[in-house]
């Protein structure tokens, strides 16, 4: 005679148990074929997510590079399966593949595809190695990190070795927020684990804004003057308010920044730039430049689409009384100046041959 | 510009003001390490009795990112915003616009005089 205290069953499919879910329940999880999950970043959460198809080369071509007329395009991947995992050996294999595949089933298809190399921030000396180890190929634009999942603030000398490392080969760390930001920081916002994807997606920005404070009043940028940043995908209208009350706070408690010779701000604008996506949309359309001007001006922004996702913004999101300059100082001209391109990458390209007359 | 007598030296007790009113001035007076110094008693950052702040060595950091203290830079906080200056030249410690007004000091025989 047994008693079994733990046996699991499975249910076949979902259909089973969907009938019992009460709506608007039902609905979603009968669409997206799942239900939510905190450690995925809440992708599913709302049931309103649907990103375009980005699963080949020849999908971003046909939908973005062909359309838009791309000169370049930096591949971010996804970093779901990186930023969740605790451990670091598991995570720098799967960095390694990352990038070796990226490299060889995307970025040498096309001559327009770039990359960011993928490392695991979960231990710096794996992280250098990766750097060291692919950090020279001419394809590799920048090194990724992940900006909403990390548990140490970026200032602080966990990151020291990967600087040094980044600032040694000029490479700019490109920072972007992992989907999963609950897994190894215990909450979706900085104020604690949101209830949905919509909050904690318009929160991204916060974790900017700390990171960023970390790195300019832990003096990184004094001990790495070459190293740069680019903070992507939480737009820009949150800077003007953190350079100001950076300047104030430090003009007060300089000691707790010994490092610092300048301004925070200044570290910010000579160090920092933002991906433009998702670009504000102010009520009033004059106050978009005014934010411009108050961030120091467009050097600042580089234009992002984040395709695929279903916050994509065109190039036509920029508004056109931003002035033509401008625009292609954003579109083009700032990232062209802060990422480490290949050599020519940026010569005149060859007009092609004209077909031969018989 | 004109010396004024402010203080006789033995009333100047090493790290206490004294505010005195010269010309129309409110003025702090103090001696830190057998140097002394004279302020206008107003911060320039937003107006406060700067010369009720504390007084202070300074948080140095060297060219090799060193963090040290340098008990001998002899500093003023403000009260309201901590921002520090430099007592003897008034230049601010932060990189900020603003300078406190500082007024030459001299021992003159047994007494303290401010040139205004």
């Amino acid at each position: 005679m047994l008693i079994d205290v733990d046996v699991h069953n499975s249910p076949p499919n979902l259909e089973q148990w969907l009938e019992f879910l009460d709506e608007p329940f039902r609905n979603e999880v009968a669409q997206y074929r799942g239900t939510r999950n905190a450690s995925s970043g809440l992708r599913g959460a709302g049931g309103l997510r649907l990103d375009a198809d980005a699963k080949s080369p020849e999908s971003i071509r046909e939908q973005l590079l062909d359309v838009y007329g791309h000169r370049y395009a930096i591949l971010t991947g996804t970093y779901s399966h990186l930023a969740s995992t605790n451990d670091p050996e598991y995570a720098a294999a799967l960095c390694k593949a990352d990038n070796d595949s990226t490299l060889k089933h995307w970025v040498l298809t096309d001559d327009r595809f770039v990359m960011g190399l993928r490392i695991p921030m979960q231990d710096p000396q794996l992280a250098v190695q990766e750097i060291e180890r692919l950090g020279d190929h001419p394809r590799v634009v920048c090194v990724q990190f992940w900006g909403a999942s990390n548990r140490i603030p970026f200032g602080q000398r966990y990151y020291w070795p990967i600087y040094e490392a980044c600032a040694r080969k000029g490479l700019p760390i490109h920072v972007h927020p992992s989907t999963v930001t609950a897994v190894l920081n215990h909450s979706t916002t900085p104020a604690g684990m949101a209830t949905s994807y919509l909050e904690m997606h318009t929160c991204l920005p916060q974790y900017y804004m700390a990171n960023l404070v970390s790195l300019v009043f832990e003096g990184v940028f004094e001990l790495f003057p070459a190293l740069r940043f680019a903070l992507i995908e939480g737009g820009f209208g949150w800077l003007p308010h953190l350079l100001w009350r950076m300047d104030k706070e430090y003009k007060g408690l300089r000691q707790q920044a010994p490092r610092l010779k300048r301004l925070p701000s200044e570290y910010a604008r000579d160090h920092v730039k933002l991906g433009t996506q998702p670009i504000e949309e102010p009520r009033k359309s004059v106050h978009l430049p005014q934010l411009i001007d108050m961030l120091g001006g467009d050097e600042m922004l580089m234009f992002a689409t984040d395709f695929p996702h279903w916050d994509f913004d065109p190039p036509s999101i920029l508004p056109k009384s931003l002035g033509e300059a401008s625009i292609r100082r954003i579109l083009h001209d700032n990232a062209a100046g802060f990422f480490r391109w290949p050599k020519g990458a940026f010569d005149p390209k060859p007009e092609p041959e004209a077909a031969a007359v018989s | 510009m004109t010396w004024h007598r402010v203080a006789r030296s033995e009333e100047l007790v090493e790290g206490e003001w004294k505010i005195v009113l010269v010309a129309g001035k409110r003025i702090g007076v103090v001696r830190r390490e057998g140097a002394c110094y004279a302020v206008l008693d107003i911060c320039p950052h937003a107006g406060a009795p700067v010369c009720r702040g504390r007084l202070t060595g300074r948080v140095t950091c060297d060219d090799r990112h060193r963090v040290g203290y340098d008990p001998h830079a002899h500093t003023l906080r403000c009260p309201w915003h901590r921002w520090e200056f430099d007592l003897a030249s008034g230049h601010g410690v932060a990189a900020i616009r603003q300078k406190l007004k500082t007024y030459p000091v001299r021992v003159a025989g047994a007494d303290i005089e401010v040139q205004v």
